[in-house]
């Protein structure tokens, strides 16, 4: 009697599941973390955005939108900025969202051990008003403020607290890394790194529901082909990316779709600025011969970028000049023009350096990170071979990689860059100021490039209101990273996503996939 | 004059060979005959490749992007090259990559086994003649090595042999890094055939003899001993070496062996692979062919040769 009452309690809590939309996504890269305050990588803050808010948000066209907050004003002469916090919202235990969370968080993701920090630069003083009313105090006036902190996620104090994550532990991490407990639409009820995370809806989000999923399921599988085959099985609903060369094939299957964008991302090549000798040559031992802009040069004239995109890429990217790509605020589009691909020329360059035979080099690439990124950089270093600069390839998982590049192994290095502000500040304050704790600017900037005048008008762009005036002053360190080859800008990463021909989703250029957008049929 | 006896020549070492009952149950068995001319065309066309090759994938100054992705016997769209086999995504020519692939696979296959040969004689020689704790700790460390599966063990080799090299070695490094995986996980075998055999060789009245007049053990066992052992350990050879081959090619396949700059047979297998879905099957078929072709020949030829040795079979 007992053991059939459980089995109808069982089966009455599995009943519904039986018209339950279920959705099954897989990605390559697993997010590292749960912390949405100790990696800032898009893997770690596109999946979290299911789970946590911010005060703002992006819509699906990437406008600002209220999410937390429900308005936002500037205060006085461009002193800071005050937020009024949407009321009766609560975080996945129950716990009330209130200011204190807001500060507890303001802290938490500025402290010096979360990678986040850089984005509250910025920011002088963070002030509770009153329980649902915060004011962010700026240095100097900041007009995109708002829009730089929507991966800005908010976390319940109480909980961090006494789960003793109040602070994001990167390394080893903490209760925090694999538990969550935000404001977002979904929880998560499972998680098992690098296998799989479930996700269930938050009966008690404040916002309106679009989507009709009842238990959503991500699962890291790395090699494209084996995500393609689950796709074409039917096993996963939703593969990210699909590999370009499949492209083609896939559109023609019915039951499949193919979306496709730019991405915001730019494929990049680094240079160790810094550095004093080359860490991985044979020959050279006792120079650095990146320090030379025409070294510099001569790479980017070495690389034939149309064919890598012709033939790795099959015409599914774009070039790109500049750190940011054309469809971002800042872009210059008289700067639009790369260094052509001119072997001669580079190999006249590199003899002017004093290095007319060239010279051996250790080149860092990763293989499970952008779009063919192993075959892009063998690809790369045939072509530097043809002018005399003979690379070591080392390609590895990426995991691996940030701690190298972090720890100087390397002598030149491959990286890809979203602006997550969609503006061309964003890349300057992370990748070309001079390095520094302190102003919590350069945090990417692993070569150390640094230039008195970037520096300079880096906080000029991010205070001035009039969008003139900006744009001059982003015309002119554009052109100075341009001019000194601070880094190679390549091409823009091509977004490729697969689905089920019965699922309905929402494409953004910064490659976030919104579960709340999803709609099975 | 003509009672002059016609000195009887003695016969050629060709001859030895030819009339021997190894070479008439070759010629007897013609799986035996085919797969010997298999494997002997496939080693020559590795030994010399840099002469049969129209390219040298390993060149990396040589190669053409724009080349990549032709089918076979297809002008190239942009460059108007012809490729037997048709290229890779770097607009490697398939056709030279497998050439020069097979002679990595072949090299690693034959050293790795030829490791694990020396390591495994010298062990089970010891073990078998000297006995006692020495004979015992060697056979309980094969017996523990042999519950793991080898390719793990090779794995686990290649792991730490990859991270105690620095970076700038590892491409030259990791052919002898994969000989050495191999070889250690393989010598299990050798030494539990030899030290059967030695156990048996050494209560004969030869062995005693040699020990009577005073000859070393390692004299005894290097010139009696192991030349009575040897028959077992040439058929073990033969066929852990399609093994090794296996071996190189699954661990390359998963990334962990030849560096792709260098690719083995298993290293252009992993490359092909991406493209299968998208239709250019030819950068994963032929190479696959090939590892298909030379690992089955050898792996008959081993057959017929445990067979032919085996005087219980004839």
């Amino acid at each position: 009697m007992r053991r059939s009452l459980r089995l109808a309690a069982i089966l009455a809590v599995f009943a519904p599941a039986v018209q339950a939309e279920e959705f099954t996504w897989a990605v390559n890269t697993d997010p590292q973390t749960m912390d949405p305050h100790a990696v800032n990588s898009a893997p770690v803050l596109g999946f979290l955005n299911n789970v946590y808010e911010g005060l703002v948000r992006r819509g699906k066209d990437m406008t600002v939108e209220p999410a937390l907050a429900t308005a936002w004003e500037p205060i006085g002469n461009g002193e800071g900025w005050r937020f009024t916090l949407r009321q009766g919202v609560t975080f996945h235990d129950g716990a009330e969202f209130t200011a204190q969370d807001v500060l507890f968080s303001y802290q938490r993701a500025s402290n010096e051990v979360s990678d986040t920090r850089s984005w509250f630069a910025p920011v002088s003083d963070v002030v509770v008003v009153d329980d649902y009313t915060v004011d962010f105090m700026t240095s100097a006036p900041n007009p995109i403020f708002p829009g730089s902190i929507a991966n800005w996620m908010i976390m319940d104090s109480g909980w961090a607290e006494a789960n003793n994550a109040a602070l994001p532990d990167k390394e080893n991490g903490n209760y925090a890394t694999l538990n969550t407990n935000g404001t977002g639409a979904f929880r998560v009820t499972a998680r098992e790194p690098g296998l799989r995370t479930v996700l269930e809806p938050f009966e008690g989000w404040w916002g309106e529901t679009e989507h009709n999923i009842t238990r959503a399921e991500l699962t890291p599988i790395q090699n494209p082909a084996t995500a393609l085959a689950a796709l074409l099985s039917g096993d996963v609903d939703f593969i990210n990316p699909v590999p370009i060369q499949d492209v083609a094939r896939l559109k023609e299957n019915p039951d499949v779709d193919v979306i496709q964008g730019i991405e915001a991302r730019v494929i990049m090549l680094g240079f160790p600025h810094e550095a004093e000798t080359l860490k991985f040559s044979a020959e050279t031992t006792d120079a650095n011969p990146f320090a030379d802009v025409r070294v510099r040069q001569a790479v980017a004239h070495a690389i034939n970028v149309p064919a890598i995109l012709q033939t790795i890429m099959r015409g599914n990217a774009e070039e790109v000049s500049q750190l940011v790509s054309e469809a971002m605020q800042g872009y210059v589009p008289e700067l639009a023009e790369r260094p052509a691909y001119d072997p001669d020329r580079a190999r006249a360059l590199l003899a002017e350096a004093g290095y007319p035979d060239g010279f051996s080099f250790g080149f860092k690439c990763t293989n499970d990170r952008y779009l063919n990124d192993e075959s892009v950089c063998q690809a790369i270093t045939g072509m530097m071979a043809q002018v005399g600069l003979k690379a070591t390839l080392d390609a590895m998982p990426v995991q691996n990689y940030w701690p190298e590049l972090r720890a100087d192994n390397y002598d030149m290095f491959l990286l890809g860059w979203s602006p997550g502000t969609f503006d061309a500040e964003h890349p300057i304050r992370f990748l070309a100021a001079t390095p520094n704790e302190e102003k919590r600017v350069g945090s990417w900037n692993f070569g150390g490039y640094s230039n008195a005048r970037v520096d300079e008008l880096l906080p000029m762009i991010q205070s001035e209101i009039d969008p003139v005036a900006r744009q001059a002053m982003i015309d002119e360190t554009t052109k100075i990273l341009q001019d000194e080859m601070a880094y190679l800008p390549m091409y823009v990463q091509p977004l490729v996503w697969g689905i089920r021909s019965n699922i309905e989703v929402t494409q953004r250029p910064d490659d976030f996939f919104i579960l709340r957008w999803v709609t099975v049929n | 004059m003509s009672d002059v006896p016609i000195p009887v020549k003695p016969k050629s070492r060709l001859r030895i060979a030819l009339d021997s009952d190894l070479y008439y149950t070759f010629r007897r068995s013609p799986v035996a005959m085919v797969s010997a001319a298999v494997v002997l065309l496939l080693v020559l066309s590795a030994v010399f490749a840099p002469l049969i090759a129209p390219t040298n994938p390993f060149n990396p100054a040589s190669l053409n992007l724009m080349n990549g992705f032709t089918a076979p016997m297809t002008p190239n769209a942009f460059t108007g090259e012809t490729f037997l086999l048709g290229t890779d995504d770097q607009g490697r020519d398939v056709f030279s990559t497998i050439l020069y692939g097979m002679r990595i696979s072949l090299f690693v296959g034959v050293a790795a086994v030829f490791f694990a040969m020396v390591l495994g004689i010298t062990l089970g020689l010891i073990s078998g003649y000297v006995g006692g704790w020495t004979g015992t700790i060697i056979m309980r460390t094969a017996d523990v090595q042999l519950t793991f599966p080898s390719i793990l063990v090779a794995m686990l080799i290649f792991g730490i042999a990859k991270g105690v090299t620095p970076v700038e070695y590892r491409d030259q490094m990791a052919i002898w890094v994969l000989i050495l995986a191999i070889g250690l996980s393989d010598w299990v075998q050798f030494a539990r055939v030899v030290r059967g055999a030695t156990l048996v060789e050494k209560n004969k009245e030869y062995v005693q003899a040699a020990r009577l007049i005073g000859r070393t053990p390692g004299a005894i066992m290097l010139r009696h001993i192991l030349p009575n052992v040897l028959s077992p350990v040439l058929v073990i050879a033969t066929i852990s070496l399609a093994l090794a081959i296996i071996a190189e090619a699954t661990l390359s396949f998963l990334g962990v062996g030849a560096p792709p700059t260098q690719p083995s047979l298993g290293t252009l297998i992993r490359i092909g692979q991406g493209f299968l879905f998208s239709g250019e099957w030819w950068i994963l078929l032929f190479p696959a062919v090939t590892l298909l072709a030379l690992a089955l020949s050898v792996n008959l030829l081993g057959d017929w040769l445990r067979d032919a040795l085996n005087p219980r079979l004839r």
